[in-house]
C-alpha cells in the first residue's frame, strides 16, 4: 500500500507507484518452479502471440507512412505497388507544407490546445482546491453537481452548444472551440483525488506565517501536484487536439479549422492525392505521437486514471 | 497495493480497481465528513468560481437549454426559439423509423467492437504482464493508436479498405477470398469496418485497463494457486479472470456509453451511407440540426439519447458500488 | 527504475507560475495582433484573417475542380497573384451547404460560393444570401440579357436576383457510335435519327440489344441515388400534364400518380427485355457503353470528360428523346451566391468582378460538358464549334429543375429518399406503389413540421 505523500520530492517513488511505471518495472507474476514446464511453453507462445498481434496491429501505420512517402501516382494503383516501390520520397509532404493551408490548422490545434489546458487545470485545480481543503455552506450540493457533471455526456451538447456560441458571437473564433472544453468535470475529480492525500501538516508552517488561501494553494498544494499536473495537461491537450465534433461545426473558415478538421473536410481538387492524404493523416498525428514518446508514464497512467474518458 | 489513479501516490481509494472510480471520493464528501479545520465561505466560492462559471456556462447552461429547445421549433438559421412545438418533435422522432434504426446502428457497433475490445485485450494484457523484458514494445504497438486523431486512423483505414486495390483487398486475395465492391460500400458490412478500424484504434485503452488491474492482484495469491499444483492456465482462470471481473464490467459499460456517443469514425469513413445503414445517433442529431437546420427537433433527439446516455451511466456508478461494497465487505 | 519525465525534472519552480505568464502573453499577444490580421489574430478576436482577400468555396472535385482552379488562376493573374483568391472545396453534396449556413450563421461566410440553383433557394429562404441588384451587376457590366433565359429566370425569387448562373447542366444522353451505326440509328453524316416517340424509341432499343448481345441502354442504379432521380424527372415533365412533385416549398407531395406508374412500369418493363440494366453501379454502367455492351448510356453531361479520355472510343451526345408529349431533362444549375455578410461597396464589387471573372472564362467550364449559362460564350463561335458540347445544348431550353423544397435540390435529403426507392424499383425487388407508399412515408418526417427556414 502505498502512502507516500511527499511526492515531488521522492521522484523514484513517484516512478514505482504510478500504473506505467509500475508496468514497465514489474517483473511477470512470480511462478514457482513446479510449473516449469509448462510455464515456459507458455512463455513461447506468449511471445508467439504477442509478436504476432503487435505486427498485425503496427500493419496500418506503416502501410499509411509508407503510403505518405510514395508519389501519387504510385499511391493511386493500391496497395501492391505502393508495397513494391521501395525508394521513399518527400514529396508529398512538401506539398502539404507547402500549400500553407497545415500551418493555419498547426497554430489552430496547438493555440486551443494550450488555451484549453491551461484554462482546465488552473481552474479545476482551484475548484478541487476548494472541495479538499474548505468547509462551507453548499458543499454538498457542489459535489452533487460535481459527479452529476460526470455523467452528462459533453457530445450530446453539441447542438444547444452551438446555439450559444453563437449568441455570444464566438462561432469561428478559438474561443468557441475553447470554452466547451474547459469544464471537464472529471479533471476536478482528479485534483481532488490528489489533493485530498496531502498531508495538512504539509501546509501548517505556511498557515503559521499567516499564509492566506490563495498563497496555500499556489505555494504549497500546487508545486506537491506536478505529476497529477502534468498527467491532467496532457491528457487534456490530447483531448483537445483530437476532438472532431465540437471545431466541425463551430469552426468553418478553413484558415481558423484544427487539424482533424481541416484534413477532414477540405479537399484536394484534383483527383484524389492518396499520397498527400496519408501524408496530412500522419502529419495530424505526429505531434502527438512525440508527446506520447516523451510523456508515456502520464498518458498511461492518466488513460488508467481516468476510466471515465471516452 | 497502487491505487491506479492519476495519480501515482494518492492514498485514497484503496480498494479502488485501476480505473479509478469517480465513486470513491464523491462517496466520502457525501458522508460531509472531510475534516476542514479552515476556510469558509466567500474564500471557497471565489475558488469554485471560475470552474463554476464554465461548468454553468458550457454545460448546465447547454443542457437546460436543451431541454427547452425539444419543445419549440427553433431553426438554425433564425434567432430565438421559434414557434412552441409541444411534443412534436418527440412524436417524430419515436415515429421516424431513421431515429429507430440509428439506435439500432449503435447497438449493433456494440455488439461488433465490445467482444474483441473485451477479449483481445484481455489476452494481449495478460501476455504482456508475464514479459520480463519487451513490454515496452507492446504497449507501444497497442496503445499508441489510442492517441492518434479520429481524422488520422479513418483516413488511414478508409484507404486501406479501398475496393479493389486496397490493402485489405490484398490481405483477401492473398487469403483466397474474392475482395467485393469494398467493406464499406456494401450496407451489411460497412459497420463491420467501422468497428475493425475502431477495435484497432480503442484498444490501447482497454489494454491499459487491464494491464493496470492485473498489476493490482497480489503475486501471493499466485503462489498460493501454484502451491496446490495449479497450471498456468488454471491460474489464470482461477485467479486472474475472476479478479478483474471488476476491470471487464467497467470496460463493457465505458464501451456501451462510448458507442452511444460513437460519431467520429461513422461520419469520416461512412458519413452515415451507404444509405442510412451506418447512421449513428449522434449523426442523425447533428444531420437533423445542421442540414435540416431544424434545432429544436435536433434537440428533442440529443435529450432522448441524453436520458439513455445518464440512465446507463448511473447504473454504471451502482455497479461500482455494489462492487465496493462487496470488496469491502470480502 | 523508471524516474521522472522531462516535465517534472524540469519544474524546479511552480510549474503554475510559468503556466500563468505564458498565458498572459499569449492574450498579450493576441490582443496586439487584433489589427493585424491572420490567422491567430481572427482566431482569438474575430473578424476576418485576410480582409482584401477574396475568399470563394466550391464543392468541385475531379475533372470540374480541374477547370475551376484554371479559371481561378486566370483571376488571380488579372488581380496580383495568388494572394488575391483563396477558394477551398469542399465534400459535394449536404455537408458542403451545411458548411455554407454554418459559416454564414458564425459570420465568417465565403464572399463568393458556388451554389446549385436548387439549393440557392432554400438558402435563401433561410436568409442566408444577399440579394443581387440590376446595379450591382451593370456595375461590373452584366445584365439579365446576358444569361440563359432559363435558367436566369428560375434564380429569380420573391422578385429578387439570388444567384447567378454559371451553367446548366442537364441529363442527357450518350451513345456509342459504333454500337448504333450497326444498329442502323445512324444518319449518313453521323447524327443520330431522331428517336422521337415511345414506340419509335422501345423500337431502337430492341435494335441495340440485338447489336450488343446485352443491354441497349444503362444508367446507374446501385449505391446511386440521383441517376434514378435524374431518369425519372427528366421522362416524368415530358408529359404535358406534369404537376410538380411537391409543393408549398415542400409541404405536400402532389406527384401524378398515373404518370409516375406509367414511367416506372414502363421501366420495369424495359427491365424485363432487357432493354435496361437491372442493377449496376454508376462505373459500371459507363463501362457498359464504352466497351459497347451498351448502345445508350443516360447520364448528366459533365461524363463527357470520362468518355473522351477513354482512348479509341467513339462516342455521342444528344438530348434526352422526346418519348412523349414534350422535350424536357432533368437539369440544375451551378450559380454563384453571395452569402449574407457586411460588405462595404469595394468588397461587393470585388466579389461581383470575381463572379464576371469566372464567366468571362465559361468556355474552359463549356469544355467539361456544361452549357454555359452566360449568353456571350454560349453565342460564341468556338462553342459552337466545340462538339459534341453544341451537340446536346437544346436541352438547357427544356430543362426541368426539382420542385423548391427546404429539404430538396441538387444531393439533398429528398433525391436521396426519391432516388433510392427508385433504384428499387428498376432492380425489380419493389413495386412502383410500393415504391411511392415507401416515398410517401419516408418524406413524412419532412412534410409534417413547419419549414425551419
Amino acid at each position: 500500500m502505498t502512502t507516500t505523500t511527499a511526492t515531488t520530492s521522492t521522484p523514484g517513488r513517484a516512478g514505482r507507484s504510478g500504473v506505467g511505471g509500475a508496468i514497465s518495472a514489474a517483473a511477470p507474476p512470480a511462478r514457482p518452479s513446479g510449473a516449469g514446464i509448462s510455464g515456459r511453453t507458455f512463455t513461447i507462445v506468449t511471445w508467439i502471440v504477442l509478436v504476432v498481434f503487435a505486427v498485425i496491429w503496427l500493419i496500418p501505420s506503416l502501410f499509411a507512412l509508407k503510403t505518405s512517402l510514395s508519389e501519387n501516382g504510385v499511391a493511386a494503383l493500391g496497395a501492391n505497388e505502393i508495397l513494391s516501390h521501395w525508394y521513399p520520397t518527400l514529396h508529398s509532404y512538401s506539398t502539404l507544407f507547402g500549400a500553407g493551408d497545415i500551418w493555419n490548422w498547426y497554430l489552430a490545434s496547438a493555440i486551443t490546445g494550450i488555451i484549453t489546458t491551461l484554462l482546465t487545470v488552473v481552474f479545476a485545480s482551484m475548484a478541487a482546491f476548494a472541495l479538499s481543503r474548505m468547509r462551507f455552506r453548499g458543499r454538498t450540493t457542489v459535489m452533487l453537481m460535481i459527479l452529476l457533471g460526470i455523467m452528462i455526456p459533453s457530445q450530446v451538447l453539441i447542438v444547444p452548444i452551438f446555439e450559444m456560441l453563437g449568441a455570444a458571437n464566438l462561432l469561428n473564433t478559438y474561443w468557441a472551440v475553447i470554452f466547451p472544453q474547459v469544464p471537464a468535470v472529471i479533471s476536478v475529480f482528479i485534483f481532488k483525488q490528489f489533493f485530498d492525500g496531502i498531508p495538512r501538516e504539509l501546509e501548517e508552517a505556511a498557515r503559521i506565517d499567516g499564509a492566506g488561501l490563495w498563497k496555500i494553494y499556489w505555494s504549497v498544494i500546487m508545486p506537491l501536484s506536478r505529476p497529477v499536473i502534468a498527467a491532467v495537461a496532457i491528457l487534456t491537450f490530447v483531448g483537445v487536439w483530437n476532438n472532431l465534433l465540437l471545431p466541425l461545426f463551430v469552426l468553418t473558415n478553413p484558415n481558423l479549422m484544427t487539424i482533424p478538421v481541416g484534413l477532414a473536410t477540405v479537399q484536394g481538387s484534383f483527383g484524389q492525392r492518396f499520397a498527400d492524404i496519408q501524408a496530412g493523416a500522419i502529419l495530424a498525428a505526429l505531434p502527438l505521437v512525440l508527446l506520447y514518446l516523451v510523456f508515456q508514464r502520464q498518458i498511461v497512467e492518466g488513460v488508467a486514471g481516468t476510466g471515465l474518458k471516452g | 497495493m497502487t491505487s491506479a489513479t492519476t495519480t501515482p501516490n494518492v492514498p485514497s481509494a484503496p480498494n479502488s480497481p485501476a480505473a479509478a472510480s469517480a465513486a470513491a471520493p464523491a462517496r466520502r464528501a457525501g458522508r460531509g465528513g472531510r475534516p476542514s479545520d479552515r476556510g469558509t465561505g466567500p474564500g471557497a466560492w471565489l475558488f469554485l468560481a471560475p470552474f463554476g462559471l464554465f461548468y454553468l456556462a458550457f454545460l448546465l447552461g447547454p443542457t437546460i437549454w436543451m431541454f427547452v429547445a425539444s419543445f419549440f421549433n427553433t431553426s438554425l438559421v433564425h434567432r430565438g426559439l421559434g414557434s412552441f412545438a409541444g411534443l412534436d418533435n418527440y412524436v417524430e422522432m419515436f415515429s421516424r423509423a431513421d431515429f429507430w434504426s440509428s439506435l439500432w446502428h449503435t447497438l449493433q457497433f456494440t455488439l461488433y467492437t465490445v467482444p474483441p475490445l473485451v477479449i483481445l485485450a484481455f489476452v494481449f494484457a495478460v501476455l504482456t504482464n508475464r514479459l520480463q523484458r519487451g513490454q515496452w514494445f507492446f504497449r507501444l504497438a497497442f496503445f499508441l493508436p489510442f492517441i492518434l486523431p479520429s481524422a488520422t486512423i479513418s483516413l488511414i483505414w478508409v484507404f486501406i479498405f479501398t475496393p479493389a486495390t486496397g490493402l485489405f483487398a490484398s490481405v483477401q486475395s492473398l487469403l483466397g477470398f474474392t475482395p467485393g465492391s469494398g467493406i464499406l460500400a456494401d450496407p451489411k458490412s460497412a459497420m463491420v469496418g467501422v468497428a475493425i478500424a475502431t477495435v484497432w484504434w480503442t484498444i490501447g485503452f482497454n489494454f491499459i485497463l487491464y494491464l493496470a488491474g492485473l498489476q493490482d492482484i497480489p503475486r501471493e495469491l499466485y503462489e498460493a494457486a501454484a502451491v496446490d499444483g495449479a497450471s498456468t492456465w488454471q491460474q489464470i482462470r482461477h485467479v486472474t479472470i475472476p479478479l478483474l471481473r471488476r476491470t471487464t464490467t467497467l470496460v463493457i459499460l465505458l464501451q456501451i456509453i462510448a458507442s452511444l456517443k460513437i460519431f467520429d469514425q461513422v461520419y469520416l469513413m461512412t458519413n452515415g451511407g451507404p444509405g442510412i445503414s451506418t447512421q449513428v445517433s449522434l449523426g442523425l442529431i447533428t444531420g437533423t440540426a445542421f442540414t435540416d437546420n431544424r434545432i429544436g427537433a435536433a434537440s428533442a433527439a440529443s435529450v432522448l439519447l441524453f436520458i439513455i446516455i445518464v440512465a446507463i451511466a448511473v447504473i454504471r456508478e451502482i455497479v461500482e458500488r455494489v462492487a465496493a461494497r462487496r470488496d469491502q465487505e470480502a | 527504475m523508471r524516474v521522472r519525465t522531462p516535465l517534472g525534472s524540469a519544474g524546479r519552480r511552480p510549474v503554475g507560475r510559468r503556466t500563468l505568464l505564458g498565458s498572459t502573453a499569449v492574450l498579450g499577444a493576441s490582443a496586439a495582433l487584433a489589427g493585424c490580421g491572420g490567422p491567430l489574430g481572427a482566431g482569438l478576436v474575430g473578424g476576418e484573417v485576410a480582409p482584401e482577400t477574396l475568399v470563394f468555396w466550391n464543392l468541385f472535385g475531379g475533372g470540374d475542380g480541374g477547370r475551376m482552379q484554371d479559371m481561378e488562376k486566370v483571376y488571380e493573374k488579372a488581380h496580383g497573384g495568388s494572394s488575391s483568391l483563396q477558394a477551398t472545396t469542399f465534400a459535394w453534396g449536404n455537408p458542403y451547404y451545411s458548411k455554407v449556413t454554418l459559416a454564414t450563421v458564425g459570420n465568417q461566410p465565403p464572399d463568393v460560393a458556388v451554389a446549385h440553383l436548387t439549393r440557392a433557394k432554400p438558402l435563401w429562404d433561410g436568409g442566408i444570401l444577399d440579394p443581387i441588384s440590376e446595379d450591382d451587376l451593370a456595375s461590373v457590366g452584366l445584365k439579365t440579357s446576358d444569361f440563359n433565359e432559363k435558367a436566369w429566370s428560375a434564380q429569380v425569387t420573391d422578385g429578387k436576383n439570388i444567384a447567378i448562373p454559371l451553367d446548366t447542366h442537364p441529363f442527357v444522353m450518350f451513345f456509342n457510335h459504333e454500337v448504333m451505326d450497326k444498329a442502323g440509328l445512324l444518319e449518313s453524316d453521323g447524327s443520330l435519327t431522331d428517336l422521337s416517340g415511345v414506340d419509335t424509341f422501345e423500337s431502337a432499343l430492341e435494335e441495340i440489344k440485338g447489336v450488343t448481345g446485352s443491354e441497349a441502354l444503362t444508367s446507374a442504379n446501385v449505391s446511386e441515388t440521383a441517376t434514378p432521380w435524374r431518369l425519372f424527372w427528366s421522362l416524368y415533365n415530358q408529359y404535358e400534364d406534369a404537376t410538380p412533385f411537391l409543393s408549398d416549398g415542400g409541404a405536400k407531395i402532389t406527384v401524378d400518380e398515373d404518370i409516375y406508374t406509367d414511367i416506372t412500369a414502363r421501366l420495369q418493363k424495359w427491365v424485363e427485355k432487357g432493354w435496361l440494366n437491372r442493377g449496376i453501379d454508376y462505373a459500371g454502367s459507363q463501362t457498359q457503353m464504352a466497351t459497347g455492351k451498351a448502345g445508350i448510356y443516360l447520364q448528366g453531361e459533365w461524363e463527357i470528360s470520362t468518355f473522351q479520355s477513354i482512348e479509341g472510343l467513339k462516342f455521342g451526345m444528344a438530348p434526352i428523346p422526346t418519348l412523349f408529349d414534350r422535350p424536357a431533362a432533368q437539369a440544375d444549375s451551378h450559380t454563384f451566391i453571395l452569402p449574407k455578410k457586411d460588405r462595404t461597396p469595394e468588397q461587393l464589387t470585388q466579389a461581383l468582378g470575381f463572379i464576371k471573372s469566372m464567366l468571362t472564362e465559361s468556355m474552359t467550364w463549356a469544355e467539361g460538358g456544361h452549357v454555359p449559362a452566360y449568353l456571350p460564350t454560349y453565342d460564341s463561335a468556338e462553342y459552337k464549334k466545340l462538339t459534341p458540347q453544341s451537340d446536346y445544348a437544346s436541352a438547357a431550353e427544356n430543362a426541368y429543375y426539382d420542385d423548391a423544397a427546404w429539404y430538396g435540390g441538387s444531393g439533398s435529403t429528398f433525391e436521396a429518399t426519391v432516388g433510392a426507392q427508385l433504384a428499387l424499383v428498376q432492380q425489380g425487388s419493389t413495386t412502383p406503389e410500393g415504391a411511392l407508399s415507401a416515398i410517401r412515408g419516408q418524406l413524412q418526417t419532412y412534410l409534417d413540421p413547419p419549414s425551419p427556414l
